[in-house]
């Protein structure tokens, strides 16, 4: 670089970097393909894995952990038992001190009781769900499960099965099943409830499992009115959870008696915190994607410009600036990679933000896996996905084309064009 | 269960058994030194199992966060194969039943209105929150049929004699519940005092202690039973026999389904 001089030439630049790009249409295409397809690629890759990661981590707050949860303490210690007489108790009253909080979008009562359902003769033992019907549209949204959108209302002794967990048990809608549980006071519980629906959540292990019923259901055949098993808080903004979570705390305090244990998602379980790792990890992925379109585009480019070392000679020979040939190859490569890029972007964007409206199907894999993964995927697009993938476009065809440039010009014009 | 649990007071044999009992405990110190394991596990079975039996029970589960549940019920029993049980107090439990017809179950909640048979491994649930399992109620009491045994060594237990046989499920008994048994039994009277119950892997599933053994008619009966289930770490169970009637008449329709729905 010592010998490029430090005044700047006023050449035409542009117009020739214009020029040049139409001088040899086939090389021109090819390089600004190149640029589009990873341009593309990037923009649409980072709104997936920022769609998939969200999808997972709502669906999980939605079906599991909320943002805030409180349950009675030593419930999640023997969770695995769904230990109902652990339970919350005095929960309207609870449920109107946490609603109070002006960063609380919704509080939601559940009751999830370990249950042995009877059916046609057979039993099979069953995750019953009682739910807050009415509240719960905009979380686990039962009236979305319902298949023939017939939800059990509450008030009533209705039930919905999971399609699955209906099949295996020979189950229909209109059919009364008996329910057996445990009652808050350790001992057996049990119900006639008929089933209004089938439920479908798109989650294999609720499916192969899960029966919902009003709340007041639950209350009923676990022997705790008033009371659940956990109180679900929805905040408007998910990144207070926590500072949220210690000042439900207190606030709850003087209204319950016993000890309550009052969580952020974050605090909850394994998952969320995988989740947090991998954000890390999916920061190294994305770098990763970028690095491998900027090889794509520099690997074009190289070859491109390799093929010009002649011309490049001759320009040489012909008295032209080593510094100028340089400059106008720099700026041939941005204007290529500026093509590519705004097209790759446009193009990405396109499929990214269709896909967020229509989603991706994965029901069928979805059923294979326990995870709260509800089947459907939505991209998530940003503004900065497209800018990202336009700057990498952009700054690896400069880039690109800067080294075989620098390579011929130190070459003698004669030995260029003997190349 | 074993005959002391849950009050199902198994009665293997009938007639034969009640003379063979008989025959033992005129002869049984004087053939101690001689005793064979299986000839051990005859006489528990002869004195354990009763044509028939009454028995009003307290059933007492302590969690280990300290609260304690008690309930009582009343059960009756007919041969090894038919059992009924219910519950009267407290209240709110007042009026569940459970009738065991060879190894069946039903459930009869009186707030459910119907029977629900349960089975599988559903069976293996606790009887009413207890360390008591459905299961432990709708097993074959017959430890001669059930099981090979080894005698293992004697040892004294709470100051009585006791042989301690280890008992392995027949190969054709693959299906019960506990694959082996250790059984400390009293070397005069022929009541187990103690059992440690296996699951096939070895897993230690259940400790069973019984005392407060009492003499009914020719035979010794253990009014105490208490049972810690290991996988259910939470609680411990006792069952204390209130009152124990031996080889009464029973009416047959007890042990039937519309009986078990229908109530008295």
């Amino acid at each position: 670089m010592s010998d490029l001089p430090k005044k700047r030439r006023r050449l035409p630049v542009l117009r020739l970097a214009w020029r040049n790009t139409r001088r040899n249409t086939r090389r021109t295409v090819l390089t600004v393909v190149a640029v589009t397809v990873a341009v593309t690629a990037i923009t649409f890759m980072f709104a997936y894995i920022t769609g998939i990661l969200g999808n997972l981590v709502d669906s999980y707050a939605r079906s599991e952990s909320g943002h805030v949860r409180i349950r009675k303490d030593g419930y999640t210690e023997r969770e695995r038992l769904m230990p109902v007489y652990l339970k919350v108790d005095g929960v309207s009253e609870l449920l109107a001190v946490v609603r109070e909080h002006p960063d609380v979008e919704e509080a939601v009562p559940r009751i999830r009781s370990s249950v042995l359902v009877d059916g046609a003769g057979s039993n099979r033992p069953g995750l019953l769900l009682g739910l807050d019907m009415d509240r719960e549209a905009a979380y686990l949204n039962p009236q979305d499960m319902a298949v023939n959108g017939r939800p059990p209302r509450a008030g009533f002794a209705e039930v919905m099965i999971g399609t699955e967990f209906a099949e295996k048990l020979a189950i229909h809608v209109g059919d009364t099943i008996t329910v057996l549980g445990q009652t808050a006071y350790r001992s057996l519980g049990g119900l006639r409830l008929v089933v209004t629906d089938l439920a479908s959540s798109g989650m294999s292990f609720l499916d192969n499992s899960m029966l919902v019923v009003p709340i007041d259901q639950a209350q009923l055949l676990a022997d705790m009115p008033d009371a659940a098993t956990e109180i679900l808080v929805f905040a408007h903004d998910p990144e207070l959870a926590e500072p949220l979570a210690a000042q439900l705390k207190d606030s709850l305090e003087p209204h319950v008696s016993g000890d309550i244990e009052v969580l952020s998602w974050l605090d909850q379980g394994p998952l969320m915190r995988t989740m947090q790792m991998m954000r890390p990890m999916l920061a190294v992925v994305m770098g990763l994607m970028l690095l491998m379109a900027g090889m794509v585009i520099i690997n074009t480019m190289l070859m491109t410009v390799m093929e010009r070392t002649q011309e490049l000679g001759m320009q040489a020979a012909l008295g032209m600036r080593r510094s100028d040939i340089v400059f106008l190859i720099v700026t041939e490569g941005l204007v290529i990679g500026l093509i590519g890029g705004v097209v790759g972007a446009i193009l990405g964007s396109g499929v990214g933000i269709w896909l967020e409206h229509t989603g991706i199907d994965f029901t069928a894999a979805a059923r294979t896996i326990d995870l709260p993964f509800q089947g459907m995927a939505y991209p998530d697009w940003r503004v900065s996905f497209p800018l990202i993938g336009m700057a990498c476009g952009i700054c690896a065809a400069g880039v690109a084309a800067l080294y075989p440039a620098l390579r011929a010009i130190k070459m003698a014009p004669a030995e260029a064009l003997r190349q | 269960m074993n005959r002391t649990t849950a009050g199902e007071v198994g009665g293997a044999g009938g007639a034969g058994a009640l003379a063979l009992a008989l025959l033992f405990a005129l002869t049984a110190w004087s053939a101690q030194a001689q005793l064979t394991p299986r000839e051990i596990l005859e006489r528990v079975d002869a004195n354990m199992t009763m044509t028939t039996a009454r028995v009003n029970a307290q059933m007492t589960i302590t969690y280990r966060d300290g609260d304690v549940r008690n309930l009582i019920y009343d059960a009756w029993a007919q041969g090894t194969e038919q059992s009924f049980l219910e519950f009267t107090a407290p209240a709110r439990d007042a009026g569940s039943r459970f009738l065991r017809l060879e190894n069946a179950m039903w459930i009869y909640l009186p707030r459910v209105g119907k029977s629900v048979r349960i089975q599988g491994h559903m069976l293996r649930q606790g009887l009413m929150g207890s360390d008591f399992s459905y299961g432990d109620a709708s097993e074959n009491p017959s430890m001669v049929e059930d099981y090979d045994a080894t005698l293992v060594g004697e040892e004294v237990l709470d100051g009585r004699p006791t042989y301690v046989v280890d008992l392995m499920a027949k190969p054709e008994r693959r299906d019960l519940a506990y694959q082996r048994r250790k059984v400390w039994v009293d070397a005069e009277r022929w009541v187990p005092l103690k059992e440690e119950r296996f699951a096939r892997s070895g897993k230690l599933l259940k400790i069973a202690l019984l005392g407060d053994v009492r003499r009914i008619g020719d035979r010794w009966y253990p009014f105490r039973v208490e049972m810690d289930d290991a996988l259910q770490t939470d609680t411990r169970t006792t069952l204390q026999m209130l009152s124990v009637e031996l080889d009464i008449r029973v009416p047959s329709e007890v042990f039937t389904l519309p009986y078990l729905e229908g109530g008295e």
